[in-house]
């Protein structure tokens, strides 16, 4: 018998002294038969109550005895708020059929700083997320930059490697342009003016290119270069940039017709091999050279304003599908001497 | 290669989590700062702590300008108050390891915000 209080008190002993607030309440009148030190300092100090419900107001204790007599167990969050500070408890009823009656043992711990740091954690995720959101959008953007300065699976190749091992294609067909009387344009005209409208031209000219499969390169100042037969080769690079070609002249002519400022060009296109790469080590630029590019350009020089300037290995591979008239050898510089002829349009031009 | 932040040099996330908990412990004892929490629930205190201690470190936070005087402008804050906060944080930061110098830090990018914080009509 003495044995059994002994324990009886070490166990009351630890009620009182562990951080976990313990209670004993009649089932029946919900008062408390014994409430510990810590659940005494956490509920109790300021105004002691003898019950239940004088103790917790907001409790719905009708409810909860239902829901405790069903299943014997219960647990619910109560919030208190001490000082400003709100402080969460997961209090944790159980039934219990006594000899005496029967008695509900309540024991609450407190939550609060599992609460808090729920809360940070939420915060946290929130801002990280947010960034990555952010993140993925810049990246976006700066990939469809690069892809305005490269062709795709030369992109995919910087990024999975970092550098673009020069590359040849050959044959490609290349197509360069540039303005008539740009230079004074831009000198006598409004600047804004002008390079906003060579904007709208280039960017008419990139859907027309990318219409019939053409890659532009890049633009300098009024020169405007594209590429048929290049990253992925493709037979019929000739027809791209002859057809490319056509409907650039088509495009400006119809613009001519509702624009003051008179854009007129001047177009060489020929076929052979290039090289590609990415230039630049802090500003990467994507190019081509050798002698398709080299020659593009010559027979761009002596095209006449809004026409077509081609040599044999276009004409050659044409022939059947497009006009072209035959302008005799000439002498081009850094070259042999060429048949040089002009790409017409079979369509009646516009009036 | 990016600056290392503060938030980065003193162990990320996991660090500033209990930077973060225990200045808000002492915020909220706090006579002078305390009662202007009275009415704010806990996950929204939670979350402004997080986010300015984030924001204060370099981490994936940040406010501007207008958005902390959006945030203050109510509060009717006097300089007395800027001041507490100023002091509360430097503690917390110093039990949390800080060096003088990073504190210095910390206390003049502060600083440059006290003209949108404390409250320049009433005096």
């Amino acid at each position: 018998m003495s044995v059994a209080m002994s324990i009886e008190a070490i166990n009351e002993q630890l009620l009182r002294a562990i951080g976990v607030g313990v209670a004993v309440l009649g089932a029946e009148d919900r008062r408390f038969v014994f409430r510990n030190e810590t659940f005494h300092e956490w509920f109790d100090e300021e105004t002691p109550q003898s019950d239940l419900g004088g103790l917790f107001p907001d409790l719905d204790i009708a409810d909860l005895m239902t829901r405790l007599q069903e299943s014997g167990r219960l647990t619910i969050e109560i919030k208190r708020k001490a000082r400003r500070r709100e402080k969460i408890y997961a209090a944790d009823f159980t039934l219990s059929e006594g000899n005496g009656g029967g008695m509900i043992i309540l024991v609450c711990q407190n939550i609060s700083r599992i609460r808090e740091l729920e809360s940070m954690i939420d915060s946290y995720s929130q801002m990280v997320e947010r960034n990555t959101r952010e993140i993925k959008r810049e990246k976006e953007q700066v990939e469809k930059l690069l892809l305005n300065m490269m062709p795709r699976s030369v992109y995919e190749e910087f990024k999975t490697f970092g550098v673009v091992i020069p590359k040849l294609y050959d044959p490609v067909s290349v197509l360069m342009l540039d303005f008539v009387g740009f230079t004074q344009m831009a000198a006598s005209a409004d600047p804004a003016v002008t390079v906003s409208e060579l904007n709208d031209i280039y960017s008419a000219f990139d859907r027309i290119g990318e219409q019939y499969g053409c890659e532009r390169i890049k633009t300098m100042g009024d020169a405007y270069i594209t590429v048929a037969g290049l990253p992925d080769p493709t037979p019929d690079h000739a027809r791209a940039v002859a057809n490319a070609a056509i409907r650039f002249i088509r495009y400006l002519e119809r613009r001519n017709e509702g624009h003051p400022n008179q854009w007129r060009c001047r177009i060489g296109i020929t076929s052979g091999p290039v090289v590609g790469s990415v230039v630049g080590i802090q500003k990467y630029v994507y190019d081509i050279f050798g002698p398709a590019v080299n020659l593009a350009s010559r027979l761009q020089d002596l095209s006449e304003s809004m026409e077509i300037t081609t040599n044999g290995p276009i004409y050659d591979v044409l022939r059947d599908s497009f006009r072209f008239e035959y302008r005799g050898k000439q002498q081009v510089r850094g070259f042999d001497e060429q048949d040089i002829f002009q790409l017409m349009d079979s369509r009646e031009p516009i009036r | 290669m990016a600056k290392q932040t503060l938030f980065e040099k003193y162990g990320g996330f996991s660090a500033v989590s209990k930077i973060v908990l225990d200045f808000y412990d002492v915020l909220l004892d706090s006579d002078e700062i305390g009662p202007f929490f009275d009415d704010v629930d806990m996950p929204r205190l939670i979350d402004h702590q997080t986010k300015f201690i984030a924001s204060l470190l370099g981490g994936p936070a940040s406010y501007t300008d207008e958005q902390l005087k959006r945030l203050h402008e109510r509060l009717n804050l006097k300089d007395s108050h800027f001041d507490e906060v100023l002091a509360t944080l430097g503690d917390t930061l110093k039990r949390h390891g800080f060096s003088a110098g990073d504190l210095a830090l910390v206390n003049a990018a502060l600083e440059q915000r006290r003209s949108v914080i404390v409250c320049r009509d009433v005096h």
